[in-house]
C-alpha cells in the first residue's frame, strides 16, 4: 500500500491513499460533488463533465474532472466556488438542451440523477430555444430493456458497464456529433444476461425495464433489504413492492458478493412470487384421483395418518424427503430436524442429484472465498459455466482476469462466457475429463500453458460438474491436484439457491446440522437435544428415488423440490413418484412432481419469509420479508412442525427466529450468527468456518466414451430454463433457449442437417426433438443439449446419445 | 487467448478477402486495430458497407458487430448507403469556401439534380460534401471515386457531371480528369500514370490491399 496523502478540500484537510481518484476521496469525507458518468465499480471516462472542480496548480487554479484525477499530496481543492458553481450550470445547461421534459411520464422521475442534481446545481433557467434533437421515443432493446434515446445524456455508463464488466457489448454509440445515440446492431439485440444493470446505473430514464415500467413511482415503493435465492452467490438486494406486491429488485453494493451487479434472472426473475398459479390452500387426492381444496386440519390429519401407517408399519426409513435448497436456512433446519427426530429417517437430500460430494461442497479443506478471487495469481475455472449458473460469480472472475491480472485456465465441453479472458482454454469431450486432468497433472505437451498459468499463487480453483455427462467424482480428483498448485484455495460449484444453507442445516444423509457428521460428539449433543438420532445411513437423491421405484422407500416428503423437471434423469423421478405409497409436498406451485403428490401444502416464500441463507462461500446472510404470502400459504417450518405433531412429535420450533437462535445453540459453527447482526452491523454476512476439513481424495477418473454409433453427450443448464420459478415470470420465460442440439459442424455435415433442422436426440433413458444449433465451440463428436427447457423430455446423465436426423 | 481444441470452420466471404484480412489482421498487435482498414475491405467486397460486411469484421477482430458499426457510422467515408457509381465529393472546408466551393457544390447539384447525400434513381451520381481533403493549395477541390480534381469553377463541374453522364467511364483516375476539368494545381502531380489509381478506397494504398489498378477491383 501506497502512503496516505494529505488533500485539502474546501479548507478541510483529509487523508486519502495516494492514486486515489479525487471524487472518491472528496466523497468519502462527507463532500458530494454531483457527476453522471462516474460509477465506483467502473473505470472512470470523464465524459459528462459535471464532476468539475478547482485545484490549485503553480500556474493559478485550475478547472479539473474530479473522476479523473488522482489525488496528490498538497492537492488544494474547491468544489462550490463560484467558479465551479458556473460551470456546473454550464454542463447542466448543455445537458438539459436536448433532453426532454417529459419527467410526469418518466419512470426515473423522482429518483432521478439529472433531476436531483439540476434542483441541487442547475441554472434553474434554460436559454435554448431550438427545437430539441427528436428520435423515435422507447424503442425496445432487447426482451428487458426499452431504450428512450431523447432522455440519453451520453455518459456511456450502459456501453462502458457492458464491456468493462459483462463483457458483452452489444451497445455502443452510433453516429457522430449532435447524433450521437446509443444503440444495438439492427438484428442484435441487447440479449445480455446483466442488461438490467444498465437500467439501474443509467442517470436519467433512458433505459427503463419492461418488468416494472410505468408499474410504480419511487415515491409510492416499500423496500427492504434481502438476498437473492436464484442461485447460490448470495447477491444482496432491495426488494421493492407497492401494494403489498413485489415490484423491482436493485441491486446492492456489498463487497464481498455481488458488489453491485446483479443478473437479469435474478432482477426480473420475481414474477413468480405474484404468479395466479400460486397454491392458495392445502390440496389432498379424492376418490377419484383429483386434488382437491381442503382445509389446513384436514390435511394436516390425512398426511399425518398415512405418514404415520408407513412408519409403523415399516419404520421411519421408509420415508424420505428431498428438497430444502429452495428456503431459509431456518425452513431447512426445520425439515432436517423433522425428518430426522419426528420421522426418523436419515435419507434425505437438498441436492437434486446434480452436485458433488456434499462434504466436498461445505467441508473442504483450504474453502476458497470469493473475496480470493480480487488477490488470486491465476485461476481455474473447471466446472458449470459461470456465466449461465454462477452469473455474478462470473463478473468476479471476469473482473480478476481483466482488470487485477490474474491468469485464467478455462476447462468446459464447450465456449464460456469467460473464453475471451481466458490465458488458456481447454475444449474437450465430456467423459474424457479424468484424461484432461491427468494430462494438465503431467503439464507436458499442450498442457504445458496451462501448468504455467497455474504456477503463480495464490490459486483458486472454482470446480463444480460441467455438465450430467460427466462425473461427479471429477470435480473430487480435480481438487485433489488443485492442492499441489502453490496457496491453492478450492471453491467447490453447486447453484441451487440456498444449497450450502441446506447442507449446513443437514439436508444430506451424511451430514447433521452445523456440518457435523454422524457419530461425532457434535452428533451426540444433537442427539440430546433432538432425542435419538435414526441408526440407519441414509440415501442420496439418485438412492431414493431408486429405493421409492424398487419400494424400498414408501413415502417421499418434498419440500419445494421438483425432481421430475430438476434431476437429470427426469424419467426415473416420474416413475419413482407414481410407484411411492405416499408423496406429501410442500410447495408454492403445483409442479410436474407436486401433482403427483398425495397431499399439497402451499407454501410462503422468497419475499414471504424471514430468515438466512448460506451462500457459496459460507457466508450467512439474511433475507427478509416485504409481500405476504397468496392465500393460506404458509412458511415451510410451521407445516413440518404441525406434521411432526400430527405424528406425536414435538420439534419444539415457534418462530424463524427461534428457529435461528436454536441453530446458534446447537450448531457450533453458527455460534454468534443472529439475525440482530445480520440486519445491523453485518448486512454483508459473515462467514460461517470451522470447516470439516474435508480432504478430497484423488481417485483416477476413468474415462466414459459414447456407444458406437453415438455422441457424446453435454448436458448443462442455462441461466434461463423450464424450472417453475422461469416459467411463472411471464418476463423471462420467453428468454429460455429452448430444446436445441448444438452440434459442431462436422457433425452437422456428417449428419447433413443444417442450423433449425430438426433432429432426434435418444439416450438410454429418454429422447427429444430438437433443433441443430451450429456450434464450432464444441468438440468435434459432441452434441449439447441444454437441460429443462420448455417442452422437452429429460435424457438422464449418461455419456453418450444417439443423434439422427 | 491460447486455445486447445480443433480448427474449426468459417464461412461468409470469398477465399481472397479472407486472406487478405488475416494479412491485415496480422500487421497489428491487437486485432480489435484492424478493424478500420477492415472496413474497407469489407466496401471492396460488396460495394458498399453492409451489416454483413460490418458482422464479418467484427468476428474477425474479436468484437460485437455493435462496435464495428460504432466505428462505421462515426466516420463519413464508410458509406453504408449503396452510392451511385460515381460519387462526386465536394470540399466545402475554408480554402475551398473562400474560393467558391458553394457555386461548385451548386453547380454539380444543379445539373445532375442530385442533392448532396443523395444518389440519383439510375444510381449512377452521388453527390456529398466533405471536410477538408488536403487540397488546400488547388482549392476549390472535388474528388469523384475519391480521385482529386483541383482548381475546379462552377462551369467545369457542370462539365464534369456531363462527361460522367455521358462518357460513363470505366475507371476514375484523377490526373485524366485533372486534365479534362482541373485548373490551378497544389503542385506538379509529375507524370501521368494510369496504374496510380487507388479506387474507392484510398486507405488500401499505403497496406498494399490494392495489387493493380482501379478497374481491377470491380470484377
Amino acid at each position: 500500500m501506497t502512503e496516505p496523502v494529505t488533500v485539502t478540500i474546501n479548507r478541510r484537510q483529509v487523508n486519502a491513499p495516494a492514486g486515489e481518484l479525487l471524487i472518491k476521496t472528496a466523497q468519502d469525507n462527507g463532500v458530494y460533488i454531483p457527476r453522471f458518468c462516474w460509477h465506483p465499480r467502473m473505470n472512470p471516462v470523464g465524459m459528462c463533465r459535471m464532476c468539475l472542480v478547482e485545484i490549485e496548480t503553480p500556474r493559478g487554479p485550475l478547472m479539473v474532472t474530479s473522476c479523473t484525477t488522482p489525488v496528490s499530496d498538497g492537492m488544494t481543492v474547491d468544489t462550490a466556488n463560484p467558479t465551479v458553481k458556473k460551470a456546473q450550470e454550464g454542463v447542466l445547461e448543455f445537458l438539459l438542451i436536448n433532453h426532454p421534459l417529459d419527467c410526469p411520464v418518466c419512470d426515473r422521475a423522482g429518483e432521478c440523477p439529472l433531476q436531483d442534481q439540476t434542483m441541487a446545481y442547475g441554472p434553474g433557467e434554460s436559454r435554448f430555444v431550438e427545437e430539441k434533437r427528436h428520435f423515435e421515443k422507447p424503442i425496445p432493446i432487447s426482451e428487458l430493456v426499452m431504450l428512450d434515446r431523447e432522455r440519453c445524456i451520453l455518459c456511456a455508463r450502459c456501453t462502458r458497464f457492458s464491456e468493462e464488466i459483462s463483457g458483452d457489448p452489444l451497445i455502443e454509440f452510433q453516429e457522430r456529433g449532435n447524433y450521437t445515440e446509443v444503440n444495438t446492431f439492427p438484428d442484435e439485440p441487447f440479449r445480455s444476461y446483466f442488461s438490467g444493470n444498465t437500467v439501474q446505473i443509467c442517470p436519467v430514464g433512458a433505459l427503463t425495464a419492461t418488468p416494472y415500467r410505468f408499474r410504480a413511482r419511487p415515491w409510492d415503493l416499500t423496500f427492504v433489504e434481502s438476498t437473492c435465492q436464484h442461485c447460490s452467490s448470495g447477491d444482496r438486494i432491495n426488494l421493492q413492492s407497492s401494494q403489498n406486491r413485489l415490484l423491482r429488485i436493485l441491486g446492492v453494493d456489498s463487497e464481498p458478493t455481488n458488489q453491485g451487479w446483479l443478473s437479469d434472472k435474478c432482477r426480473f426473475g420475481f414474477e413468480y412470487v405474484a404468479s395466479p398459479a400460486r397454491l392458495t390452500s392445502p390440496l389432498v387426492r379424492d376418490e377419484e384421483g383429483e386434488l382437491r381444496e381442503v382445509s389446513w386440519g384436514e390435511a394436516l390429519d390425512y398426511a399425518g395418518k398415512a405418514l404415520g401407517e408407513v412408519i409403523s408399519r415399516s419404520g421411519g426409513r421408509a420415508v424420505a424427503g428431498l428438497g430444502g435448497a429452495r428456503g431459509t436456512n431456518e425452513d431447512a433446519y426445520a425439515f432436517s430436524k423433522f425428518l430426522r427426530s419426528a420421522v426418523g429417517t436419515n435419507s434425505v437430500d437438498c441436492q437434486m442429484d446434480d452436485g458433488l460430494d456434499p462434504r466436498l461442497l461445505s467441508g473442504v479443506v483450504d474453502r476458497a472465498r470469493i473475496a480470493d478471487l480480487e488477490n488470486a495469481g491465476s485461476i481455474l475455472v473447471w466446472g458449470p459455466d459461470l456465466k449461465e449458473e454462477h452469473p455474478t460469480l462470473y463478473l468476479r472472475v471476469r473482473r480478476a482476469a481483466q482488470e487485477l491480472g490474474a491468469g485464467l485456465v478455462v476447462v468446459h465441453p464447450r465456449g464460456t462466457g469467460l473464453d475471451d479472458r481466458a490465458s488458456v482454454k481447454v475444449t474437450y469431450q465430456p467423459g474424457s475429463g479424468g484424461e484432461v486432468l491427468s494430462e494438465l497433472m503431467d503439464g507436458n505437451g499442450r498442457m504445458a500453458e496451462a501448468r504455467e498459468v497455474l504456477s503463480k499463487g495464490p490459486v483458486v480453483a472454482l470446480l463444480g460438474r460441467p455438465g450430467y455427462g460427466e462425473s461427479p467424482d471429477l470435480a473430487e480428483a480435480t481438487a485433489a491436484f488443485v492442492r499441489s498448485l502453490p496457496d491453492a484455495t478450492i471453491l467447490p460449484l453447486a447453484r441451487r439457491g440456498n444449497v450450502f444453507g441446506a447442507l449446513d442445516m443437514g439436508l444430506s444423509p451424511a451430514l447433521l446440522p452445523g456440518r457435523a457428521q454422524r457419530g461425532t460428539l457434535a452428533a451426540q449433543m444433537l442427539a440430546d437435544r433432538w432425542g435419538e438420532l435414526p441408526a440407519a445411513s441414509g440415501r442420496d437423491c439418485r438412492g431414493i428415488l431408486e429405493g421409492l421405484e424398487s419400494g424400498d422407500i414408501e413415502a417421499l416428503v418434498l419440500v419445494g423440490a421438483d425432481p421430475v423437471r430438476d434431476v437429470p434423469d427426469g424419467e426415473l423421478a416420474r416413475r419413482a413418484l407414481a410407484n411411492a405409497g405416499l408423496v406429501v409436498a410442500i410447495d408454492q406451485f403445483l409442479t410436474d412432481s407436486s401433482r403427483m403428490a398425495d397431499v399439497v401444502f402451499p407454501a410462503m416464500g422468497f419475499s414471504e419469509v424471514e430468515g438466512t441463507v448460506t451462500n457459496i462461500e459460507g457466508r450467512v446472510l439474511k433475507v427478509n420479508r416485504l409481500t405476504p404470502g397468496p392465500g393460506q400459504s404458509r412458511p415451510d417450518w410451521a407445516i413440518l412442525s404441525d406434521l411432526a405433531a400430527r405424528l406425536g412429535a414435538d420439534l419444539g420450533l415457534v418462530s424463524a427466529q427461534q428457529i435461528s437462535e436454536e441453530v446458534e445453540e446447537l450448531a457450533d459453527i453458527y455460534r454468534g450468527v443472529n439475525w440482530e447482526r445480520l440486519d445491523w452491523e453485518d448486512r454483508d454476512g459473515i462467514v460461517v468456518s470451522g470447516d470439516l476439513g474435508y480432504v478430497p481424495v484423488f481417485s483416477h477418473v476413468a474415462s466414459v466414451s459414447p456407444r458406437p454409433g453415438e455422441m457424446a453427450l453435454h448436458y448443462a443448464r442455462t441461466m434461463y430454463d423450464d424450472g417453475v420459478m422461469m416459467r411463472e415470470s411471464p418476463s423471462l420465460r420467453p428468454l429460455a433457449p429452448g430444446s436445441g442440439a448444438h452440434l459442431h459442424p462436422t457433425d452437422a455435415a456428417r449428419l447433413g442437417v443444417g442450423e433449425g433442422d430438426s433432429v432426434d436426440v435418444t439416450s438410454s433413458s429418454g429422447s427429444l426433438q430438437a433443433g441443430v444449433v451450429i456450434d464450432p465451440t464444441l468438440e468435434p463428436g459432441v452434441v449439447y443439449v441444454p437441460f429443462n427447457q420448455p417442452d422437452t423430455a429429460s435424457l438422464g446423465s449418461v455419456p453418450g446419445v444417439r443423434v439422427s436426423a | 487467448m491460447v486455445e486447445i481444441r480443433s480448427p474449426s470452420v468459417r464461412r461468409g466471404w470469398s477465399e481472397s478477402a479472407r486472406a487478405r484480412a488475416s494479412e491485415i489482421v496480422g500487421q497489428y498487435p491487437e486485432p480489435r486495430s484492424a478493424v478500420m482498414p477492415l472496413l474497407y475491405l469489407a466496401m471492396a467486397e460488396e460495394g458498399y458497407l453492409t451489416d454483413n460486411g460490418m458482422r464479418e469484421v467484427a468476428s474477425l477482430v474479436g468484437l460485437t458487430p455493435a462496435q464495428v458499426r460504432a466505428v462505421a457510422s462515426f466516420y463519413t467515408m464508410y458509406k453504408r448507403d449503396d452510392p451511385g457509381r460515381y460519387l462526386i465529393s465536394c470540399c466545402t472546408s475554408i480554402s475551398c469556401m473562400l474560393l467558391g466551393s458553394d457555386e461548385v457544390l451548386r453547380a454539380i447539384e444543379d445539373e445532375s439534380d442530385v442533392t448532396a447525400g443523395e444518389t440519383d434513381p439510375e444510381e449512377l451520381i452521388s453527390v456529398e460534401h466533405v471536410e477538408c481533403i488536403g487540397a488546400c493549395g488547388g482549392a476549390p477541390a472535388v474528388t469523384v471515386n475519391y480521385e482529386l480534381i483541383e482548381g475546379m469553377t462552377a462551369e467545369s463541374a457542370r462539365e464534369l457531371v456531363r462527361w460522367l453522364r455521358t462518357a460513363r467511364p470505366e475507371a476514375i483516375v484523377g490526373a485524366e480528369c485533372q486534365e479534362l476539368f482541373g485548373g490551378r494545381r497544389s503542385f506538379d502531380w509529375g507524370p501521368f500514370d494510369r496504374d496510380s489509381a487507388l479506387g474507392p478506397y484510398p486507405a488500401f494504398g499505403p497496406l498494399g490491399t490494392v495489387s493493380g489498378p482501379a478497374e481491377d477491383q470491380d470484377g
